[in-house]
Formats: C-alpha cells, sequence, structure tokens
C-alpha cells in the first residue's frame, strides 16, 4: 500500500516538472518537435534503464499481443486532445474537465476490472470520495483569477 | 462544445494509457512496456512531424539542456505509474498523482522558480488542495 502511495507521488512531481520543461521546449520549437524529442528521450531512457535493472530480459519480449504495440498511440492521442482542448477553450478550464474525465475514467476502469485491473467493488464510499476531488479540482482551478502558466498539461 | 470533448478525452485517453501500460507489463515486464509503448509513440509522433514541421532541430540551441532532457523523466514516470497502479488500482494512483503534481508545480509557480510566471498564494488554492486531499482519504476507507 505505502510503496504504491510513494510511486504515485514520485510520478505526479515528476510529471509536474516534465510539463514545465516541455513547455519551456515549447516555446521554441513547437508541439510535434517537442512531442518527439520527449517520447525519443523516454524511449531511451526506459531502455537504459531495462538494461541496468534487467540485462538482455530487456529484450526478451515474452508473449506480446498486436495491440501492445499500438498502445503508444494513446499518448498521440492525448497530445492532440490537450492541444486542441486548449486552444478552443480556456486553459483553466480545459486542465479542469480533463483532470475530471482522468478521475472519472479511472473509477470506472477499477470498478469494472477492465484490461487486466483488479477489480475494485464500487461503493457510495468511491463515488463521495471522487466528487470531493473533483470539486477541489474546480476550486482550485477556478476561484482566484490565477493566470495559467500552460505548464499543467500531461503529455507523458 | 468540440473544445470540452478534446479535453474530456484527453483525460480519458491519459488513464486509459496507465491502465494499457499496467496490462501490458503484466505480460512483458515494466521496463519493457515503457520501452515498447514510448518507441511506438515516438515514430507516430515523428512521422506526424515530418509532415506539420512546427519547428526544427536549430530551435532546440535556444533551450537550456536540462528542459531538453526532462522527457527522459518520461521512463520513471511510466514505471512508477504502472507500479502504483498494480498496488492500489487506478482511482487511487490518478487522484495522488494529480495531487502531488498540482502540488508541484503551485510551489513553483509562487516561488517562480525555472523562470515559471509568479503566481499568489491564494486561499482558494489551499482550500481545493485541501478538498483534493479529503476525497483521497475517502476513498482510501
Amino acid at each position: 500500500m505505502i510503496t504504491g502511495l510513494l510511486f504515485a507521488t514520485v510520478a505526479g512531481l515528476l510529471v509536474s516538472l516534465q510539463n514545465i520543461f516541455n513547455s519551456k521546449v515549447n516555446e521554441r520549437s513547437g508541439t510535434w518537435t517537442t512531442t518527439t524529442l520527449v517520447l525519443g528521450l523516454g524511449f531511451l531512457a526506459s531502455l537504459i534503464m531495462g538494461l541496468l535493472f534487467e540485462g538482455k530480459e530487456q529484450f526478451s519480449l515474452g508473449n506480446t499481443e498486436i495491440w501492445y504495440w499500438f498502445a503508444g498511440l494513446i499518448g498521440v492521442g492525448v497530445v492532440i486532445c490537450l492541444v486542441n482542448g486548449i486552444k478552443l477553450l480556456d486553459p483553466t478550464y480545459a486542465i479542469s474537465i480533463a483532470l475530471t474525465s482522468q478521475v472519472g475514467f479511472a473509477l470506472l476502469f477499477d470498478s469494472f476490472g477492465w484490461l487486466g485491473l483488479e477489480k475494485v467493488p464500487f461503493t457510495v464510499n468511491k463515488l463521495i470520495g471522487v466528487l470531493v476531488i473533483v470539486a477541489g479540482i474546480y476550486v482550485f482551478k477556478l476561484s482566484g483569477g490565477r493566470k495559467e502558466n500552460e505548464s499543467e498539461q500531461s503529455c507523458t | 462544445m468540440k473544445g470540452i470533448l478534446f479535453s474530456f478525452f484527453g483525460g480519458a485517453f491519459i488513464t486509459l494509457q496507465g491502465v494499457a501500460n499496467s496490462r501490458i507489463s503484466q505480460d512483458i515486464g515494466t521496463w519493457q512496456a515503457a520501452m515498447i509503448t514510448q518507441f511506438t509513440g515516438f515514430l507516430v509522433a515523428f512521422i506526424i512531424l515530418l509532415f506539420i514541421r512546427d519547428g526544427n532541430w536549430q530551435s532546440f540551441k535556444q533551450v537550456n539542456p536540462i528542459y531538453m532532457i526532462s522527457g527522459a523523466l518520461g521512463a520513471i514516470v511510466i514505471f512508477s505509474d504502472i507500479t502504483a497502479i498494480q498496488q492500489i488500482g487506478a482511482t487511487l494512483t490518478i487522484s495522488i498523482l494529480m495531487i502531488a503534481q498540482l502540488s508541484l508545480t503551485f510551489i513553483i509557480e509562487i516561488k517562480g522558480w525555472f523562470g515559471v510566471v509568479k503566481q499568489k498564494m491564494k486561499l482558494p488554492q489551499f482550500i481545493g488542495m485541501g478538498m483534493m486531499i479529503l476525497g483521497v482519504v475517502i476513498l482510501g476507507f
């Protein structure tokens, strides 16, 4: 349990840094130049980490299903959707909506145990928890008239 | 309306991506899953780049190299995301990830680190953060 919480926290902190740094690169180039660079470097880093921790095992991929090779496209879909969402809406609204649907779909995936997830039974508690989080997102994002840095879109 | 749909699906895809990565890692391993999904994503982004050409490699010369290599962090992000989803499920993982992400971005904006436009600390942000943490506590019980 604790390791899971720690890993989720580490991922969140790094996503924050990465989004800020990516937006710095984005200022000088463009969305697709930045995305190509980020995914290329992420690939190289995963390859190196895999080789360090698992040696040759990194290349023994076991039984892959065809769709595994297309899952990377989801990341491209994320970029297309968020870039257009931010362009068409106020960034603050776009990001609030994206965060809301992130948590909403997570609850849906857990409750149905989709894609090999361990099924977490849906309870009223879970629904209330998610609703309080979503309300928190809107209080955080929409009040106080902060200017958006456009640095919070998640592209990983 | 279109903007709302784009944003909605953007968020849905982020969750789908985490869960799909976690499923793939059950068969081939975690670093392997991070490697192949980023590799195929990179290929497709590169093909799109060939058509759209929204920047050139020259433009990278003006960017601080530290900002540029941050893409490598993606490996650790995906590894951590997969591990967390397997241990505590998607809902808790994504909620905690989100709180950590918003908190650090908030601190960076207050301090104006990395040349980010400085923002003032305001009460609603603290209340919002408190509500998100309360929501996670409710989720956990």
